[in-house]
């Protein structure tokens, strides 16, 4: 029993210690990669394209409807206790503090976080990982900083956009409701905007971004030599993306609350 | 001469296993080693730790008597730039076509050459093993022979010294074989140091100047070729007689050195 925990305390202190040398390696390869002849800058272009340009169409959807249910529940409830007025500033609160930059995070971790996970999982068994090393590529700078780069940069992007899609869905279902003239509806938004609120939704953002690409990179590269492993480590960057996010927006909100 | 890669008492444990238990062992520069060995025995692991691949947890990796492991990142590129791999199973690079898998070498180690010069080389290795129509195709569209081809050469666009193959002609038709032998006959007509892991009893007797006889993760014998196969040693000569029995009429006098004094294999 103390023997098996004993395994068990050294296995993950020996995890901690490859996890925190790969993220030490992921940020000297980030800041060395504007310096670097730019072999990797198609990779960087290919994976904006995967997780950004392709998740644009799932992230509209996503805020319109989430910006109309909130309009919808807002509408409803905050007449009833004569707060109406209020109605902006939670529109605001809510989807650029906290649903843009989570919600989003939620979709890039769903798509691109097995996808990232498998494709260099496979990379390893098929020994193409070796291959790249061979011919004088460092995988890390390869592989995983365009990866790491190309997803922070498509979450942050993809925020703002949830951002103004979520607050454009509810004005559209306003107008079903109780007709808005735009320029009223947008100046009001704007009032209720403050410089915090997208301080927020930027930090939340680019730290959601940091952490699904290094955790689902963290993982592909973690299989060792069997294809039975791969869906292992998918699976593995889908949830330890998400708790990681889940914590690190709880700490965030914290901090700008506290 | 003096030897190009070094082992010093490496050791590696793979996934809880003991790959390599102490291994010390040099390959000399200019000469083609073949290491032998029955499977599982770390062949694959000595090759891939020789060739800088996988890190040791013990020991050290010399090339031209400095430690791998410590080379600067310059260092390491000018080694990789020197080296080539063949690996067993070709490990091209599934996301690009076999023309992208040529040229990603050459973009790396000559980035000022101009584009068009590096395709020009590219179309030029292609044609010579009659590949060029497959330039746009993706590894998984292409035979295992023709992979096996393809890695060769990713191997040696680079014009490397020092090649290492690991079992270069596992699983492939005879007309492949044929061209991977011509290949490799090339290359140490050109006098590259090439050290290969094979079963192969014909690339073994055209091939290797020098023999690596491993067992258990361990190097049982290494030295010149003539040397080790009149080897005494009982399990030495079990496993050079389990590759080179079928070799007997490419070196006719081989079956009777490793029977010598009537001795069965």
């Amino acid at each position: 029993m103390v023997a098996a925990l004993g395994r068990w305390a050294n296995g993950k202190a020996r995890d901690s210690a490859y996890a925190l040398g790969f993220f030490f390696q992921v940020l000297k390869e980030t800041a060395l990669f504007m310096r670097r002849k730019q072999v990797a800058f198609h990779v960087l272009v290919l994976q904006i394209l995967f997780t950004g340009v392709e998740a644009m169409s799932i992230v509209a959807l996503i805020a319109l409807a989430f910006g109309a249910v909130i309009i919808v529940e807002g509408g409803t409830v905050l007449p009833r206790f004569g707060q109406t007025s209020l109605l902006y500033s939670i529109l605001i609160v809510v989807i650029t503090r906290e649903l843009g930059p989570i919600l989003t995070a939620f979709v890039i971790i769903a798509r691109s976080g097995p996808a990232i996970a498998t494709e260099l999982g496979n990379m390893v068994v098929s020994h193409e990982i070796e291959a790249y090393m061979s011919v004088g590529i460092n995988p890390i700078a390869y592989l995983v900083v365009p990866r790491v780069l190309g997803v922070t940069f498509s979450v942050m992007v993809l925020t703002i956009y949830f951002n103004f899609f979520g607050l454009v869905g509810s004005f559209l279902v306003a107008q079903l409701i109780h007709p808005i003239p735009f320029v009223e509806y947008f100046s009001a938004l704007l009032r209720a905007l403050q410089l915090r609120d997208i301080l927020s939704t930027v930090l939340k953002s680019f730290i959601f971004g940091v952490i699904i690409s290094v955790v689902a990179t963290y993982h592909g590269f973690k299989v060792s030599a069997s294809v039975t492993e791969i869906p292992r480590s998918a699976i593995k960057a889908v949830g330890q993306g998400f708790v990681l996010c889940f914590v690190a927006d709880a700490l965030i909100t914290l901090i700008y609350y506290v | 001469m003096a030897d190009i890669i070094a082992l010093e008492d490496v050791r590696v444990t793979l996934g809880g296993f003991q790959a390599l238990r102490g291994v010390s062992v040099g390959f000399v520069e200019g000469k083609s080693t073949v290491i032998m060995g029955p499977s599982g025995c770390g062949k694959s692991t000595l090759l891939k730790v020789a060739a800088g691949l996988i890190p040791p947890d013990e020991g050290r990796v010399l090339f031209h008597g400095k430690d791998i492991f410590q080379l600067s990142e310059r260092g390491l590129m000018d080694m990789r730039r020197q080296n080539g791999f063949v690996f067993q199973d070709g490990a091209l690079w599934e996301n690009k076509t076999l023309f992208e898998n040529l040229a990603l070498p050459l973009q790396v180690h000559f980035p000022d050459v101009p584009a068009a010069d590096r395709n020009r080389r590219v179309i030029r290795a292609l044609e010579r093993v009659g590949l060029e129509e497959s330039a746009s195709e993706r590894p998984a569209a292409l035979s295992g022979g023709k992979k096996k081809i393809a890695s060769f050469l990713r191997a040696l666009m680079t014009e490397p010294a020092l090649l290492f193959m690991d079992e270069p002609t596992l699983s492939i038709d005879h007309a492949m074989t044929d061209r991977i032998h011509q290949i490799i006959r090339d290359q140490k007509g050109r006098g590259s140091t090439i050290i290969a892991v094979t079963h192969e009893a014909q690339l073994t007797s055209t091939l290797a100047d020098r023999l690596v006889v491993m067992d258990a993760g361990q190097v049982l014998a290494s030295g010149d070729f003539d040397e080790i196969k009149r080897s005494r040693h009982a399990r030495v000569r079990a496993i050079l007689s389990e590759v080179l029995k079928d070799i007997a009429s490419y070196d006719t006098d081989l079956l009777s050195l490793l029977d010598g004094n009537g001795e069965s294999i």
